[in-house]
């Protein structure tokens, strides 16, 4: 087969065909900025700069996607709340400083941001990466979720978890308004770089079951994310990249009974922590959507070369043949810490292990 | 016949105290721990045998996945109501060997704190004194509090890649002054490899396997 370049390989594959070989999404965050000479702080801080830094990281390694913003801590700063950005040592994202619900009334009296002038918080920042990719052909990858996620750093997140139990009402009403705030984004974002040019961006690790029962997922996250993705299907978006992050598994059925509620042409991209077996996903979602692997995020940082090529080939072998596509992938964020060499040995493994000719 | 009822009556207090932790009720915990004032029940039996019993089922059902961390900061709420109310009154005995001190923390550079905070709690269940730094703690804060405080153990957490680094410093600080504290890591991107490799002296996964483990250390 005739090598690709990125851009056919992902087409290829977002069509239903075959590359030439398994793509790459190292999910690459704060290594950009790690590996650009730029700090962590301004690649979050400053749109351009966040733009220019995931470019250079995708041309200098030869990875398959393009850039996008965001971040777990998604919500407050948009509710009026104040986030910092991570310039100290040890950060890597940004963090909430100040939680814009912190009370019962808090809840009741929180509006939800309006995308009509000024854009709310960060999605400032995330229009003018959109509009970078958008110049240059690129699909313009915005958050719009997870809403439970988002909720929980909206709320002061130990209060929030309380009422789970102790004001299911209230926590629908916030989960309800952020979940308004995401479908505000994605009117947004289709309005004005049209749908089929554009890929929403859903995940979080809040209503992972480590911290969450599957009965609670059902009750709290599943009728929000429902409610999104319903719009996200009505606007015409063809593809969402979902990342159930950390161990969902016993969420799968939900993701499962979304996924067939939805009975959507569009794709789903599904990149899963490393806690999901790849055949599991396959299993779950392969008959019509992209699935991701998971390679242990933290052993990408610890490991030698040579091993993270094996982790690789392990993940490759596992995914390669999914009926409707598979890319290698992290389980989660690349580690901003690690060696460029490591990066070097996911796209190595690809190239190795991972052609379809 | 008096006798049998008052047994009868304790065992009661003692049984709705771990039924009320369990079931996370902060009103009836409260309720209890007065009552056993009352009735003159030994404080201590009514922690140990009444808020920990209760705590020790949370931390199984946490471990076997049937409870989760919604319930398990209500039934922590309902375990420090009773808490509050009979720790003034714990008689002191000099003779008793006193418990092991924990300095706990998240590492510099995190502000995730929800996985610190069970672990807190469960060592503060399970007996151990507890001096909790808070989240985004330097390196050299660890050091010294645990010089301070002639910490037996210093439990450290990290949920980034980026965090976790900040971890070896304290190890290595700890070994350079010839301090006492042993060393425990844990959190979502670390581990029991990880945790060889930096120094550590052990590593847990959970917050019970964390009190497995500090028991452990401490010869217990």
């Amino acid at each position: 087969m005739t090598r690709m370049t990125s851009g056919e390989r992902m087409q290829a594959i977002m069509m239903g065909k075959k590359p030439d070989r398994v793509p790459v999404n190292p999910f690459v965050m704060g290594y950009a900025a790690q590996i650009t000479g730029i700090s962590i702080g301004d690649y979050y801080a400053d749109g351009d700069k966040c733009f220019e830094a995931q470019f250079a990281a995708m041309r200098l390694h030869g990875y398959d996607v393009t850039p996008m913003y965001g971040y777990a801590s998604a919500g407050p700063w948009e509710f009026g709340g104040e986030i910092g950005f991570p310039y100290k040592s040890g950060h890597s994202a940004p963090y909430v400083i100040k939680h814009p619900v912190n009370s019962v009334e808090d809840v009741e009296n929180l509006e939800v941001p309006d995308f009509d002038k000024e854009l709310p918080g960060a999605y400032g920042i995330a229009d003018i990466l959109g509009k970078r990719c958008y110049e240059l052909g690129m699909p313009v990858t915005f958050q719009s979720g997870s809403t439970f996620t988002a909720a929980s750093v909206v709320a002061e997140t130990s209060l929030f978890l309380r009422w789970v139990i102790k004001e299911p009402k209230i926590l629908h009403l916030l989960l309800d308004k952020v979940s308004d705030m995401y479908v505000n984004a994605l009117e947004y974002f289709a309005e004005k770089y049209g749908a089929e040019k554009c890929m929403p961006f859903d995940g979080g690790p809040v209503e992972s079951n480590t911290l969450l029962s599957p009965k609670q997922f059902k009750e709290f996250a599943y009728p929000h994310m429902e409610k999104l993705h319903m719009k996200i299907k009505e606007l015409g978006f063809p593809a969402v990249l979902m990342h159930p992050c950390a161990d969902q598994n016993l969420n799968i059925p939900y993701y499962i009974e979304l996924r067939e509620k939805m009975n959507w042409q569009g794709r789903y991209i599904w990149l899963f922590g490393p806690e999901t077996p790849v055949p599991d996903q396959i299993k779950a979602f392969g008959d019509h959507d992209i699935i991701c692997g998971n390679v242990d995020p933290p052993s990408l940082q610890t490991r030698s070369y040579e091993e993270v090529v094996m982790m690789c080939k392990e993940n490759i072998e596992q995914g390669k043949d999914s009926p409707s596509g598979f890319i290698l992938a992290p389980g989660c964020e690349f580690p901003p810490g690690a060696a460029p060499i490591k990066l070097m040995a996911m796209m190595d493994a690809a190239e190795k292990f991972g052609r379809y000719d | 016949m008096w006798v049998v009822e008052v047994i009868t009556n304790e065992e009661e207090i003692l049984k709705g105290l771990a039924e009320a932790v369990i079931k996370g009720n902060e009103e009836k915990s409260t309720e209890l721990a007065q009552e056993a004032l009352k009735m003159r029940i030994d404080p201590y039996d009514a922690i140990m045998n009444g808020c920990s019993k209760g705590m020790n089922v949370v931390s199984d059902l946490y471990e076997k996945k049937e409870m989760f961390v919604p319930e398990i900061l209500l039934s922590a709420d309902a375990m420090y109501a009773a808490l509050d109310i009979l720790r003034p009154h714990l008689k002191v005995d000099t003779t008793v060997k006193k418990p092991a001190k924990i300095v706990i923390g998240v590492a510099q550079g995190d502000i995730h704190d929800i996985g610190k905070n069970l672990v807190k709690m469960m060592l503060d269940v399970a007996g151990f004194e507890i001096v909790d730094l808070g989240r985004d703690i330097a390196p050299e804060a660890y050091i010294e509090k645990a010089n301070e405080a002639n910490a037996d153990i210093v439990a450290i957490s990290a949920l980034m890649t980026t965090s976790m680094m900040n971890i070896e410093p304290v190890i290595k600080g700890i070994k350079d002054k010839n301090l006492k504290a042993k060393v425990v890591v844990g959190g979502a991107p670390i581990s029991s490899e990880f945790a060889e490799e930096i120094g550590a002296d052990g590593y847990a996964d959970d917050a019970v396997s964390a009190v497995r483990l500090v028991k452990k250390l401490m010869g217990g």
